[in-house]
């Protein structure tokens, strides 16, 4: 007998009883749906905390002299004590596809004083139109705005704000070594003060414009501590920075070019955490579906023993048999699998594009050192899309194969006997 | 360690007491001869402790003198950058200094006064005056590898510190005395353990090496070119140097120095930090 009739056979027995099909499939669907929408939710965490982490300050790709990083020492600006021609290496940065924007800072360190309190602070020196292209800093202005380039302006964070009790407008007294060994100091107006959610940065850093830091510690205006550099695809940061690392002429050792997963190596850890708990959470949800269909299939199929016996006995192949119910299963699963996505796709670009926002019930809150703001915005999870489906036809044909060897065993003679 | 004599009591006295008390003859008089041996080894124990204490103070007070006054040179050699600084200082005790710049020119004015456990600098460039906070107490003073907290500390070294005699007798041929100070367990210090060798016949310190923690040593201070100014015999340099940068150091050089000069607490104020008229 050709495989076709039993395809047909399969088929039509989903009709038998519907209310039982009905079930098995909402129970697939749900089970695709919950997994690929909870897979989409976390991506969606992940990728808010790789943005929170890197592109609040740090960028997701840096170019150092070499000797910069780990120790951030002052003196080790990118080409050394004569410096470089910044415009030109941003230039290249930016030439990468993978780059969207980059920016040249100055690191340092030293006190700014108001009255009678004085706190220490780490400075960082930016340029003020170009800055924002890479870190969203700038952006979280909780009063007053950037400081404006060739202006002794500095913008403070919140918590520092309070310890020396400044507003905008307020002059305060900025003291920092010098490369040169002099103590620089200069007087400053509080431009703004911003609020990162982040207890380091609000309480130590200050943003002064990079011209300014730099007459403020006697650096040239061709020497910078860092290139930073915005790559909207956090995952493409690593390839642009081996092309950058070539593009630049960093082989000769004095560059670094590290992308964020070199610079963070806990939040890549944290996304392949993140990465494997998909893979246990698809194997809950389809292991538990698994035994949903096997049950409505072994009904199922003790209901129809007598076709089965009949069958049988007019000579039909076991192979057929077994062949019927598994064609039954996949036609549960395929049904399952366009409701379920029929149901998935639209919540997904829904909450992709509108999430849900619940920090009003949590208020937001740091993950490895990230911000996290509680939205609950999902990714498209594409590979996990195909894996749930490929997961949801695995299920049902792996839980109809019990039962179809149990229907083409059943002794012809003995049931139709009533036996 | 708290007391100097206690463990006299618990190492040696004690066997002593269990075998006098074993013989019968002497147990009567054995009080009194565990007595006589307490007052006799735990006054001696004591003095040793004593003595370095009193070495050591009367070191500081001979390089301090009750009040000074004189000028010094900084010179400062990092990998990245020298400089020399002159500057004018003023002492009181040791609860009071001032420390004016007077070169280089760029620096000139700028100023650090120190009363009690505070200190403020006066930045001329911006006419202010700062408070250093106790966060910045371990930075770097004027970019040399003096902390601000030598500055400030330096005057409780006896107060913070047991100080044992380590070793006593010649070292290249002259009689040295070689001091381990250890921190007090309540003392909030920045260093393990320091050491200062001084030499007997002058009283005159010859080095001083400075551990962290762990043991290592942080850094060292040399003193060199003894002589006599303001009638004392002082040290007029002392060059410290890092111990992990070996090309690096700060050497302080004084010009002239005079000792218990007419000053009175009262010199030692912020309008006085911010001005220098009539301070000399």
């Amino acid at each position: 007998m050709a495989a076709r009739p039993w395809w047909r056979i399969g088929w039509r027995n989903l009709g038998r009883n519907r209310r039982r099909s009905l079930i098995t499939i909402a129970a697939l669907a749900v089970g695709y749906f919950s997994v690929v929408l909870l897979v989409g939710w976390w991506d969606g965490v992940v990728v808010e905390m790789i943005n929170n982490g890197t592109g609040i300050l740090s960028g997701q790709l840096q170019v150092h002299s070499a000797a910069y990083l780990p120790d951030r020492n002052v003196y080790e600006t990118i080409g050394g004590p004569d410096g470089t021609d910044v415009t030109a290496i941003i230039a290249g940065v930016t030439a990468d596809p993978a780059v969207e924007g980059a920016a040249p800072r100055v690191y340092g360190g030293g006190l700014v004083s108001f009255g009678n309190a004085t706190t220490a602070a780490a400075f960082l020196g930016i340029d003020p139109e170009l800055e924002p292209r890479v870190s969203r800093l700038m952006d979280a202005l909780s009063s007053g705005r950037p400081p404006a380039r060739g202006t002794n302006e500095i913008l403070v964070g919140v918590e520092m704000a309070r310890i020396l009790g400044v507003e905008p407008g307020a002059e305060v007294v900025v003291v920092a070594p010098a490369v040169d060994g002099s103590l620089g100091n200069d007087l400053f107006v509080v431009s703004g003060v911003f609020t990162s959610g982040l207890a380091d940065l609000d309480r130590t850093f200050a943003l002064l414009p990079i011209d300014a830091l730099q007459a403020l510690m006697v650096l040239d205006p061709g020497r910078v501590h860092e290139i930073a550099a915005a790559v909207p695809d956090p995952w493409d940061a690593p390839a642009a920075a081996t092309r950058l690392h070539s593009a630049l002429g960093a082989t000769d050792g004095a560059l670094a070019v590290e992308s964020w997963t070199d610079l963070r190596p806990e939040l890549v850890e944290y996304a392949q955490l993140s990465q494997s708990f998909q893979w246990v959470l698809l194997v809950i949800v389809f292991g538990m579906a698994i035994f949903g269909v096997a049950n409505t299939m072994l009904m199922a199929t003790f209901e129809r023993r007598h076709e089965f016996a009949l069958l049988l006995a007019l000579g039909a192949a076991p192979r057929g048999i077994v062949w019927s119910v598994v064609v039954e299963a996949i036609a549960l699963g395929a049904i399952g699998l366009l409701v379920g996505a029929a149901v998935t796709g639209p919540v997904l670009v829904w909450w992709h594009n509108a999430p849900p926002d619940l920090s009003w019930l949590v208020g937001d809150f740091t993950m490895a050192g990230a911000l996290v703001r509680p939205v609950l915005r999902v990714e498209y999870p594409w590979s996990m899309a195909v894996q749930s489906a490929l997961a949801l036809f695995a299920t049902a044909a792996l839980a109809a194969l019990y039962p179809a060897m149990r229907a083409a065993r059943v002794p012809p003679a003995d049931t139709l006997s009533g036996r | 360690m708290a007391c100097g004599g206690c463990d006299y009591w618990e190492v040696d006295v004690y066997p002593i007491a269990v075998r006098v008390s074993r013989v019968s003859w002497l147990r009567r008089l054995a009080p009194y001869a565990l007595l006589t041996l307490v007052l006799f080894l735990l006054p001696s124990q004591l003095s040793a402790q004593t003595d370095a204490r009193e070495i050591v103070d009367r070191v500081d007070r001979l390089l301090r003198g009750r009040s000074s006054r004189g000028t010094m040179r900084m010179d400062v050699v990092t990998a990245h950058w020298s400089r020399s600084m002159q500057m004018r200082i003023w002492s009181l005790g040791t609860e009071y200094a001032l420390i004016r710049l007077l070169a280089p020119p760029k620096d000139a004015g700028t100023a650090t006064l120190k009363s009690g456990e505070d200190m403020w600098n006066y930045l001329p460039r911006v006419d202010r005056t700062i408070k250093l906070p106790a966060s910045l107490m371990g930075a770097s003073w004027m970019g040399s590898h003096f902390t601000n907290d030598d500055l400030v500390k330096e005057s409780r070294i006896i107060e913070d510190y047991d100080i044992e005699i380590g070793y006593e007798g010649a070292r290249n041929g002259v009689e040295v005395w070689e001091f381990v100070l250890t921190p007090k367990p309540e003392a909030a210090v920045v260093w393990g353990r320091i050491e200062e060798q001084v030499r007997q016949g002058d009283l005159m310190p010859v080095w001083a090496r400075y551990y962290d923690d762990r043991g290592e040593l942080a850094r060292s201070i040399t003193f060199e070119d003894f002589r006599s100014m303001g009638g004392r015999l002082v040290p007029a340099r002392m060059v410290i140097r890092p111990a992990d940068k070996p090309t690096e150091s700060t050497t302080i050089t004084y010009l002239d120095l005079e000792f218990d000069i007419a000053l009175d607490a009262s010199f030692f104020s912020l309008r006085r930090l911010q001005s220098d008229r009539g301070s000399d």
